[in-house]
């Protein structure tokens, strides 16, 4: 099955500034694709190349098999892009604005109507249609936001960062309406701040980092790269060192480590199963007085590979 | 997913749409374009003297109404419909009349005399039509004295007159109108105020307008109209095709209500159209230019309506250009406004067409292919995919 999107090779530099090096992946049909990486990475570089905002200095995109470099109007029918910011007329009702992107996208008249309809219907704005942009809640615009670029059905949806500054309850229409384009066959590009949502909608993720990609794999995989210890943090009363020197050799401990605070972090194997044996072990030199347990997850993994939270 | 039916982008319709709708949704600006105008056409006007209160065309008449010519073409000009007879005392205070807008012409009826003086101002659009009104009538009476007059030589009856008559309206012209300029130059008011005004709000609304073109930068929507399978250049020209019809809009409204509500002549309606179209090329590629280089909204109608008052200034649009002195009046002939004025007041002259103008369309022209050129080359290079 043809790849709805390909890219492969992708370099771009801004003078001795290397924005994005031999970045490639490919998207298949249905899938839903998570890029994560902090900021400055190349995320939106990335993005701006596949949506042919810019050109690369090297590599290829290919949409449903069509170069976008050598036929970009074709290619580009087939992606739809929601933008990071809000890019809408806030003069115009939701529906002049969908409109406007129906035209450019050359729907004709009465499917363009109709058309709209289904994707207001989508994002839960039927009520509010017709009314303007700038009377819209911030969630709201970012639905509509996200709508203009469902208008012409894209084999291949692109977001950056959809749900910067949104509502809880909007947040969830949001996802739950990607969740459902996804079922229906729409492969998407997802970038986010919010691991829980990657988490949730990408069956793949890419993690990139000072334009490159350095992991790739679906979220199972990724989290194994960082092993399945758990890192377990103890805050303790008393004889820290002798506390300290007791964590080290209880079974299943892998790391230990002291800060200046007084408190211990452990990486340890099932270390959730292993607190009763932890806080038993300290007995007599120190008491715990504070435990945290923190599970491998995509957040880890990214700490691991980067060496930054992802919301730095 | 089942396959849309999918036509041609239409980028320019979509563009041209939206930049329109988003224009009738400022309240501010229409007030500019549909309000502004008149106020300032109606005030302006009255303060040099285009404020009349008559029903017909005010034409002031020095005459003795004892005298049978006279008596004749002051019962012509008395049956005319678009005129009202207002009588003056001296050819001097009709000349002043004249000059100051109270009158839209005037006539000079010596006693015992067939040479009539018709006073107007030149390029005076109420003038101009007062004078074919005035012609009307006095051709009328001259066609009757010179059958009354054949008549009576060949000794002919009545039946006879009726056919002396016909041949007498075909030489009318033996009774001469001496065509004199009270003015010296321009016209005054509504005749004047009108076209500058034209130009001035033409000018300062499209650079106002500039405001919604950096806002549609700064949202990203021209970044995201460019992720369209759209040319980019169809994208550029529906920004401009956007400020051209807000430009062009302006100035048919200005023409239209000022003639019907005004009485304004603007003259020949195609050379008419060619300077106002071209001036209206000129203002987008000024709003266009403007837009594209300005970072913030806020900046356009800053910087955009003051310099287009300035301009205005130079130009004569603000008041009359005899005001200004030959410096000023030279120095606005650097910019498009005074060129504009120049050949909207030689068209209102009667018998004027696009000849008479060419050399103003040609710099308006120069001026248009200069600022759409630099601005599509600013537009290009901020927009370019790199």
């Amino acid at each position: 099955m043809t790849a709805t999107l390909t890219c492969e090779g992708l370099r771009k530099r801004y003078g001795d500034v290397t924005a994005v090096e031999d970045v490639g992946f490919s998207i298949a049909p249905g899938q839903a694709y998570g890029l994560l990486g902090p900021n400055g990475a190349g995320k939106t570089t990335t993005i701006s190349i596949l949506v042919g905002l810019l050109r690369p200095d090297a590599g290829t995109v290919l949409v449903g098999g069509t170069d976008l470099a050598a036929d970009p109007r074709r290619a580009k029918a087939a992606i739809g892009y929601v933008p990071q910011e809000i890019a809408l007329y806030p003069e115009l009702t939701g529906r002049e604005n969908l409109r406007f992107f129906g035209r450019l996208f050359g729907l004709p008249r009465r499917a363009l109507a109709a058309r709209i309809e289904e994707v207001l219907d989508l994002i839960g704005l039927t009520d509010r249609a017709d009314g303007r942009l700038d009377t819209y809640s911030g969630g709201m615009r970012r639905r509509i936001n996200i709508g203009a670029a469902l208008l012409h059905r894209p084999a291949v949806l692109i977001l950056d960062e959809p749900t910067v500054g949104v509502d809880p309850q909007s947040r969830k229409a949001i996802l739950d309406g990607l969740e459902l384009l996804v079922r229906e066959g729409m492969s998407l590009l997802y970038t986010s701040h919010y691991m829980e949502e990657v988490e949730r909608i990408c069956d793949r993720v890419a993690i990139i980092d000072h334009g490159r990609i350095i992991a790739e794999g679906t979220r199972r995989e990724l989290i194994a790269m960082v092993g399945t210890a758990d890192k377990v943090e103890l805050v303790l009363d008393g004889d820290v060192p002798a506390a300290f020197a007791k964590l080290r050799a209880v079974e299943g401990v892998v790391e230990a480590a002291r800060t200046e605070d007084g408190s211990v972090r452990l990486i340890a194997e099932g270390g959730r199963y292993l607190l009763p044996a932890l806080i038993t072990a300290v007995e007599g030199s120190a008491t715990v007085t504070a435990t945290q347990v923190i599970e491998p997850d995509l957040e880890a993994t990214f700490l691991h590979l980067t060496g930054a939270s992802l919301r730095d | 997913m089942n396959p849309l039916p999918r036509g041609r982008p239409r980028p320019v319709t979509a563009l041209v749409a939206a930049n329109l709708r988003r224009l009738t949704r400022d309240r501010v600006g229409l007030f500019f374009i549909v309000i502004m105008p008149f106020v300032s056409i109606v005030f302006v006007g009255m303060a040099i003297g285009g404020a009349t209160g008559a029903a017909g065309l005010p034409v002031g008449v020095v005459a003795d109404e004892r005298d049978p010519v006279a008596a004749a073409v002051l019962a012509e000009l008395r049956g005319h419909p678009d005129l009202e007879v207002v009588p003056v005392d001296t050819p001097d205070g009709l000349r002043s009349g004249v000059r100051e807008g109270a009158l839209a012409a005037g006539l000079v009826i010596p006693s015992g005399s067939t040479r009539l003086e018709l006073v107007l101002a030149q390029a005076n659009g109420s003038g101009m039509a007062a004078r074919s009104a005035v012609d009307v009538s006095v051709g009328r009476v001259a066609a009757v004295l010179e059958a009354t007059r054949a008549a009576r030589a060949a000794g002919a009856g009545e039946a006879q007159a009726a056919e002396y008559v016909r041949q007498a309206q075909a030489e009318g012209g033996r009774v001469a109108v001496t065509d004199v300029a009270t003015g010296g130059g321009d016209p005054g008011g509504f005749a004047y105020t009108a076209p500058a005004n034209l130009l001035l709000f033409t000018f300062i609304n499209s650079m106002a307008v500039a405001a919604a073109l950096v806002e549609s930068r700064r949202l990203g929507m021209l970044q995201r109209a460019l992720t369209a399978p759209v040319p980019r250049r169809s994208v550029l020209f529906g920004e401009v095709v956007s400020r051209f019809l807000v430009a062009a809009a302006q100035a048919v409204l200005i023409m239209v209500v000022s003639s019907l509500a005004f009485g304004v002549s603007w003259g020949d309606p195609f050379a008419v159209a060619v300077v106002v179209g071209v001036f209206a090329l000129v203002a987008t590629g000024a709003a266009v230019l403007v837009g594209t280089l300005l970072r913030s909204p806020d900046q356009a109608p800053a910087i955009g309506p003051p310099l287009g008052v300035v301009l205005g200034m130079l130009g004569g649009c603000l008041w009359p250009r005899e005001a200004s002195g030959e410096v000023i009046n030279a120095i606005g002939h650097a910019f498009p406004h005074a060129w504009g004025m120049d050949a909207l007041l030689a068209l209102a002259r009667p018998g004027t067409g696009l000849g008479a103008v060419l050399p103003e369309v040609a710099v308006l022209t120069g001026m248009a292919v200069l600022l759409l050129g630099g601005s599509l080359i600013v537009f290009d290079r901020r927009t370019r995919i790199t």
